[in-house]
């Protein structure tokens, strides 16, 4: 053991964290018990109102749980417990997680939040949908923006129009 | 008996063929636009009000408890299908509903749904005739101590919720807990974690952490883990409910309504609490444990059952009392008001065709319901079928859709996507989700009754326990939680007798 | 393959830019009181006190012609202040209008939002309502002087019950009350409930001492004697309700919630005028007079300027009171 070069340490750190990767989600859960504990301390004492539970008694609580479970979850994964992966029809667990596919599905949805306001809730949900197909991996490169249009509009026509439950048009809107 | 005999007249009130046009009318009507995403029953409801204005009350009631009843159908479509819940009534029913439509057993979860609704308003609208007044006379002795004590049990409930590892399932309810944190404190009206948000003072509603933990968590996890190779769309299976189905749903059913029906009765009831409740006791209660989480009917079958009839409950306080208990209830006390007829304890004097003609066309209108979505539930099932990246994009669409439509704001989209990629994690890291979204329901009620309680009784704790009902709730969650130590004693007496 | 992608493309692109404009109904005239695409934004959920009057205002403004359709819409949070937001957020657009009344203007202070009041276009106050003491029918108070000398002499140990969360009126009128009976408003048990539904159950089953609500809300119950009016918070009594007003109860205050219609900001004057003649029409129709009976609304129409001044001493009165409380 004493032999190992940096190198090889280096590398074993990362595969044995790799291996631990759980950690992480500990290490979450303690930021989230902080961040509530902090919150519920900086609130105003003096509004309490009656009896022994006042507005900063239940986050104390759970602020406290978070952070005892977060303790807990380590000590679990330390020990080698892991939590295990949900599995499902259209899950395929003996392939590699594909991260590529997940960042751009979020930044599509992203994406759709952000450009709902300037363009429009068609133009935006076209987006939105065909992003999405094409991330999950559909080439239909004539056909998917075709369907993608015809459901943002349906969508829009029924919930601004029929519905009264209003979406922004888009840009051209008024202009026509 | 007098119930009976006006019972009677109210069903000549609703078979007159305009009326059960109506009723006909409000079904389809309800049941398509519960179907939409972020169109739960009160919006509903409040959006095809003007549909009704041309209408006498009687009609007019008469089409709005189609809708009511509809739209609640329609939501758990939405739930068992897409794994997007419409409103929080139908999250319970995603949990089991959506692992059988993936596995081809959608019509089979559509139908038990079905019945499950028509079995619970079935039983819940006898019970409405049979013990309206009792029950609404009970229902005001309810206070905040008898609430604060079934919240309890309830949380005891959620350890059966727990999953395989309890420290995960911990972490899943303490992580729903924080989120139903969120939002200005009821008693005095303090941020809390809303980080200066405006948007975030009323918390994060429940449809919103449902949907992202169920549907934008599982889209982002199965995009994670696409199975490229198979394929093969989902299977369709065969399209009615088998022998082996009913034979273990009945008995759920059957439950269902009877945990639904009181807690739509009294005034913080609400359908959330009984959903959940109900999927425990069928979780206990059933033969296929192993099924629960993986798509098991009675899971489905109980709590749309017990949905179904707290939505009766919830007629039983608004109708006698003038009480209402859910946003739908005050929606329709309003519908009321426009007519210049308040409900409320001289209702069944003044008006008592209405009232017994609205109550008469529920059962109506619930075989109506049963009617058309039996038939439907193969044609919606096959909606599984198109092409997967077309099926998970149309979640996400849809979903976002739904986040946008109810406030339209840009933020509360953001706040879908933060808690999909929790949910995502929480897969990842097998959290189960399901204890997560019962604290978020479970968290903000039963701190608000805690200190209501406290603050009526002025600080002394002994208003926790100063009722019956909270006295009798405690006992039984103290015999509950004693039972596996009480069953080893006895086991051992009985080795040493033996 | 290759020509039919940007086709498609084009298709699409088409589809979702010109569609939503060319489907969405003609732009209507613009004459007199009509305004096309006039949207009406309730500042909380269906079925609360400002989503039923802007849809029945709405329904009447329809009904009686004034203008083509107005689409009423929710957005709901943080006691009205995430709509005001809203509202002065769309500067200039005198195609939308809110319905609000004074519990806006008590969450705007107890939400402390940058966003005031100030901030809009005051186009008309609508209605007004006293609020009501109301005790169950087995409450051991008769009478509000008993009520009055039992609260004195322990505030604590009476809580009040009240459907609105703090800063609200119905926590507003108790606080008044309070601070004319000289109890210090800190030491009242204000028990907040969620809306005037839950609150009822408790005042019926006598979970609190006392519930303080809208006029409205429990005339049935009232006369139906499961409830024991002792009060009304208002100037004047209410016509058919045997209750005596709180100045002759002995206290030296007066409390009245109405509700109204505000507008964005940075509205040219003609935008202005248009609206509050809209609502000037509206309210001199039949089918509002009538609205106004079957929902037991008492008529308190002020348009314009002299509702902005009244909105700005609203607010004035009401951040006294909430000081007091140091909320």
């Amino acid at each position: 053991m004493s032999a190992t070069s940096p190198g090889t340490t280096k590398r074993n750190l990362a595969s044995w964290l790799r291996e631990r990767s759980e950690l992480g989600v500990g290490v979450l859960l303690f930021v989230l018990g902080v961040l509530v504990l902090t919150d519920a301390l900086t609130l105003d004492a003096d509004l309490a109102g009656r009896g022994p539970v006042g507005p900063a008694t239940v986050p104390l609580v759970v602020g406290c749980g978070l952070v005892v479970v977060a303790v807990l979850l380590s000590v679990d994964v330390l020990r080698g417990g892991r939590g295990e992966a949900e599995a499902g029809e259209d899950v395929d667990l003996t392939e590699p997680a594909d991260w590529r596919t997940v960042l751009l599905l979020a930044g599509v949805f992203l994406g759709f939040a952000v450009l709902i306001g300037p363009v429009g809730f068609p133009v935006a949900g076209a987006l939105l949908f065909w992003g999405a197909a094409y991330a999950l991996g559909s080439r239909h490169l004539h056909r998917d923006p075709l369907i993608a249009a015809a459901l943002s509009l349906l969508t829009y026509v029924v919930f601004d129009m029929l519905l009264g439950v209003p979406l922004p048009g888009g840009p051209l809107m008024g202009v026509i | 008996m007098d119930s009976l005999n006006s019972l009677i007249d109210g069903f000549g009130t609703a078979l007159t063929p305009m009326n059960l046009l109506w009723a006909a009318v409000g079904v389809l009507l309800g049941t398509a636009i519960g179907v939409l995403p972020g169109i739960g029953p009160a919006m509903a409801v409040a959006l095809l009000l003007p549909v009704t204005y041309g209408l006498e009350p009687t009609g007019a009631f008469i089409m709005f408890a189609g809708i009511y009843y509809g739209a609640m159908f329609g939501g758990s479509t939405t739930s068992i299908l897409l794994n997007t819940p419409g409103e929080s009534a139908a999250v319970v029913a995603a949990i089991e509903g959506n692992p059988m439509a993936k596995a081809g057993r959608g019509a089979q979860a559509l139908a038990a749904a079905a019945v499950g609704h028509f079995a619970g308003g079935m039983i819940g609208t006898i019970l409405l005739v049979v013990l309206a007044p009792t029950v609404a006379a009970l229902a005001v002795d309810i206070g905040a101590p008898d609430y604060l004590a079934l919240m309890v049990l309830a949380f005891i409930a959620v350890t059966s919720v727990l999953g395989s590892s309890r420290i995960r399932g911990l972490a899943s309810l303490l992580i729903g807990l924080t989120i139903g944190l969120v939002g200005l404190d009821q008693m005095t009206g303090q941020q809390r974690l809303t980080f200066g948000s405006l948007q975030l003072a009323d918390g994060v509603d429940v449809v919103i952490v449902a949907v992202g933990l169920f549907a934008i968590g599982e889209a982002l996890w199965v995009a994670a883990h696409l199975r490229r190779t198979a394929g093969k769309a989902i299977p369709v299976g065969r399209p009615w409910l088998g022998r082996d189905d009913v034979k273990r749903t009945w008995k759920s059913w059957l439950r269902g309504p009877f945990i639904g029906f009181p807690f739509g009765a009294i005034p913080a009831g609400g359908a959330e609490i009984p959903t959940f409740l109900s999927y425990v006791t069928e979780k206990r209660l059933s033969k296929h444990k192993e099924e629960f989480g993986k798509g098991a009917i009675e899971g489905v079958a109980g709590p749309e059952s017990a949905a179904s009839a707290s939505a009766a409950g919830t007629l039983v306080a608004m109708l006698t009392l003038g009480l209402p208990t859910t946003a739908v209830a005050a929606v329709m006390l309003a519908a009321f008001q426009q007519y210049g007829i308040q409900p409320g304890p001289l209702l069944f004097e003044r008006e008592p065709e209405l009232v017994w003609g609205l109550i008469a066309s529920l059962f109506v209108g619930m075989v109506l319901l049963l009617a058309l979505n039996l038939p439907l539930a193969p044609v919606w099932a096959k909606l599984l079928r198109i092409p997967r990246p077309y099926l998970y994009a149309g979640i996400l669409f849809f979903a976002a859709v739904g986040a946008y439509a109810v406030g339209g704001e840009a933020l509360d989209l953001v706040i879908l996507l933060v808690i999909g990629l929790i949910g995502l994690g929480m897969r990842r890291y097998g959290l189960p989700v399901l204890p997560a979204v019962i604290g978020v329901i479970l968290g903000p009620a039963a701190e608000q009754q805690l200190r209501r309680a406290l603050q009526i009784s002025d600080g002394s704790v002994t208003g926790l326990v100063n009722t019956p009902f909270s006295i009798t709730v405690y006992a039984v969650v103290v015999v509950l939680l004693a039972w596996p130590l009480l069953r080893k004693v006895i086991v051992r007496r009985r080795n040493v007798a033996a | 393959m290759r020509l039919r992608t940007p086709f498609a493309l084009l298709g699409a692109a088409l589809l979702v830019l010109v569609g939503p404009p060319l489907l969405s109904p003609g732009s209507g005239s613009d004459t007199g009181t009509q305004i096309p695409g006039l949207r009406f934004m309730v500042p909380n959920t269906p079925g609360g006190g400002y989503d039923i009057t802007a849809r029945t205002a709405a329904k009447n403004a329809e009904e009686a012609g004034l203008t083509g359709d107005i689409e009423v819409f929710n957005l709901p949070g943080a006691g009205g202040t995430v709509g005001l937001t809203r509202l002065v957020g769309e500067r200039g657009n005198g195609r939308l209008a809110m319905s609000m009344g004074l519990g806006v203007v008590g969450a705007v202070h107890t939400n402390e939002t940058p966003r005031t009041l100030a901030d809009t276009t005051p186009i008309a106050r609508l209605t007004e309502e006293q609020d009501i003491v109301v005790v169950g029918k087995d409450s051991p108070y008769r009478t509000i002087e008993e009520l009055l000398t039992a609260w004195r002499k322990n505030p604590g140990k009476l809580p009040v019950g009240g459907g609105s969360s703090p800063g609200g009126p119905d926590h507003l009128a108790p606080m008044l009350m309070a601070q004319a009976a000289g109890i210090a408003p800190k030491d009242v048990n204000y028990v907040p409930f969620d809306g005037g539904g839950e609150l009822l159950a408790s005042i019926l089953g006598d979970k609190v001492a006392f519930g303080v609500s809208g006029v409205g809300e429990y005339l049935d119950q009232i006369k139906a004697g499961e409830l024991r009016l002792l009060a009304v918070t208002g100037p004047k009594r209410v016509p058919g309700l045997d209750a005596p007003t709180l100045r002759e109860a002995g206290l030296d205050t007066e409390f009245t919630n109405w509700r109204g219609i505000v507008a964005p900001p940075g509205l040219s004057d003609a935008e202005r005028e248009k609206l509050v003649a809209l609502v000037t029409e509206l309210h001199d129709s039949p089918q509002w007079r009538e609205s106004l009976k079957t929902h037991g609304w008492t008529d308190a129409f002020l348009p314009g300027e002299e509702f902005g001044s009244f909105l700005a001493e609203q607010d004035r009165r009401v951040a006294s009171v909430l000081k007091e409380l140091g909320l």
